[in-house]
């Protein structure tokens, strides 16, 4: 379990999620790629689980960048949150091909316009940046909470 | 975020006391290790005694490092016996006497005894450096040991007969700072500690973070709170590790630079390890966690009215069209 001490917020993520992340994300090397993160909140929203991705259809990967597109992941979206219980849109997550899982500016801009987007609903979307800094995959997990990306440990 | 308050608490849950069990268990295989050394080489061996950072006082409870320094005496090993013999004896009588309970295995200077998990899963390791007098009788006189490099250290070539030093004095060195200064250096070593611990076989050993350490606080005002004097000595390794006339100079032997434990490309990947945490750190606060997290394990649990939260419509969201990662 990841956890944010000084917030007191924690998030789980499925073993066979992460290493299909991982996975997924090898194939592209040496360019990023990334994804959408789908799951739910506990009841008392303190707590998140990380329960599945939705990969992108349209996208451009380069060493140094990963842009996506939302075309035709509408229906996948609603697929989940029929589900029981209710599946949502948590974040993103993308790739550091030899790097750290350290948020660029390009990384804070983005986390910044997902949290501030009308059409976004919740407050404090997640990011997961998968480095593979050789030999090791290390992973970084935010959140932005209250206009300020925290890391979980 | 408080990057002092956050240090702080990698350092107290960090501590070797809460870890006391493994911290015990260490503690008897040190004995047992010692007394069988003792027993084996009888009047050739001086008492053996811990050389790491438990001796000094620096130990972290993710890695523990009881490194046991043997001093034998000149003619142990014939009066024409090698620094290769006595480091092959003591590697066959370990080797011999543990090969069923450990992986007993050749190192740097040192012989490496690291017993299989026992049934609480704890791993105790211990290292045996084996040094010998520079002539008979002196040991108890100057405390000065030979050592044997097995393989290829930094500059110091594989075979090479020796490296003198004298290891009372290194623990002496930083065990004798004033009282105060030595509580900040000391909580700088073990930042560097945990922060080496985060990195995949670095090639830094500990005593030359220790040194490197000391000899910031030397020559620059470390001061501040305990982020201002990390940063400082952050900053000192950044800008002088890779300078032509650096030394480290070995407080056991001061002909031995501990400048040359590193090849140049390691010197220059330490100093863009440096420069780049402090601007990752300077980037964003957050960041100091990457370097120097906390030890979960003994993360005190807080109570905390946060919530994952939404805008007021439920947790429905469709993601904005277009986004861009780096």
């Amino acid at each position: 379990m990841y956890r944010i001490n000084e917030l007191g917020l924690t998030l789980e993520i499925e073993d066979d999620l992460l290493c299909s992340l991982i996975d997924i994300g090898i194939k592209h090397y040496p360019n990023e790629f990334g994804g959408f993160l789908i799951g739910n909140y506990s009841e008392t929203q303190t707590h998140l689980i990380i329960t599945n991705t939705i990969l992108p259809n349209k996208f451009k990967g380069t060493p140094y960048l990963f842009e996506r597109d939302t075309i035709g992941i509408d229906d996948k979206l609603k697929q989940f949150y029929a589900e029981e219980p209710k599946k949502y849109y948590l974040g993103e997550w993308h790739t550091h091909p030899n790097n750290l899982p350290i948020p660029s500016s390009t990384d804070i801009n983005a986390i910044n316009s997902i949290a501030n987007h009308p059409e976004v609903s919740i407050k404090n979307p997640l990011m997961l940046i998968i480095g593979y800094d050789k030999p090791k995959v290390e992973l970084g997990f935010y959140v932005q909470f209250k206009n300020k990306l925290y890391r979980y440990e | 975020m408080d990057k002092s308050l956050h240090l702080d608490s990698v350092i107290k849950t960090h501590q070797i006391t809460k870890e006391e069990q493994l911290l015990n268990k260490h503690k008897d295989k040190n004995k047992e290790v010692k007394e069988a050394l003792e027993q084996k080489y009888e009047s050739n061996i001086y008492s053996p005694f811990n050389s790491g950072s438990y001796a000094k006082n620096t130990a972290m409870n993710t890695k523990f490092d009881f490194d046991m320094v043997c001093p034998f005496k000149r003619n142990a090993f014939g009066s024409n016996g090698t620094l290769k013999q006595m480091y092959e004896d003591v590697f066959d009588f370990l080797y011999e006497k543990y090969k069923d309970d450990a992986n007993v295995r050749k190192q740097k200077v040192s012989i490496g005894i690291e017993f299989f998990a026992d049934e609480d899963g704890d791993i105790v390791k211990i290292d045996v450096v084996p040094g010998r007098e520079l002539n008979q009788d002196q040991y108890k006189d100057d405390e000065n040991l030979n050592l044997y490099v097995y393989y290829k250290y930094g500059n110091f070539d594989q075979g090479s007969e020796r490296i003198k030093t004298n290891v009372q004095a290194q623990i002496k060195n930083i065990k004798d700072r004033a009282t105060k200064e030595k509580d900040s250096i000391r909580k700088v070593i073990r930042l560097l500690k945990v922060w080496k611990n985060t990195k995949y076989n670095n090639p830094a050993k500990s005593f030359f973070l220790e040194l490197i350490t000391i000899k910031a606080f030397d020559n620059k005002d470390v001061s501040g709170n305990l982020w201002g004097k990390l940063e400082t000595v952050l900053q000192y390794i950044r800008d002088e590790v890779t300078g032509e006339s650096f030394t480290l100079k070995d407080p056991g032997n001061g002909s031995n630079d501990l400048i040359d434990t590193l090849t140049t490309t390691e010197r220059q990947t330490l100093s863009d390890d440096m420069k780049n945490m402090l601007e990752r750190i300077e980037d964003n606060d957050e960041n100091i966690k990457t370097y120097f997290p906390e030890n979960s394990k003994f993360l005190e649990e807080e109570e905390s009215d946060n919530k994952y939260e939404n805008k007021g419509n439920g947790f429905y969201s469709n993601p904005p069209k277009n986004e861009r990662f780096g």
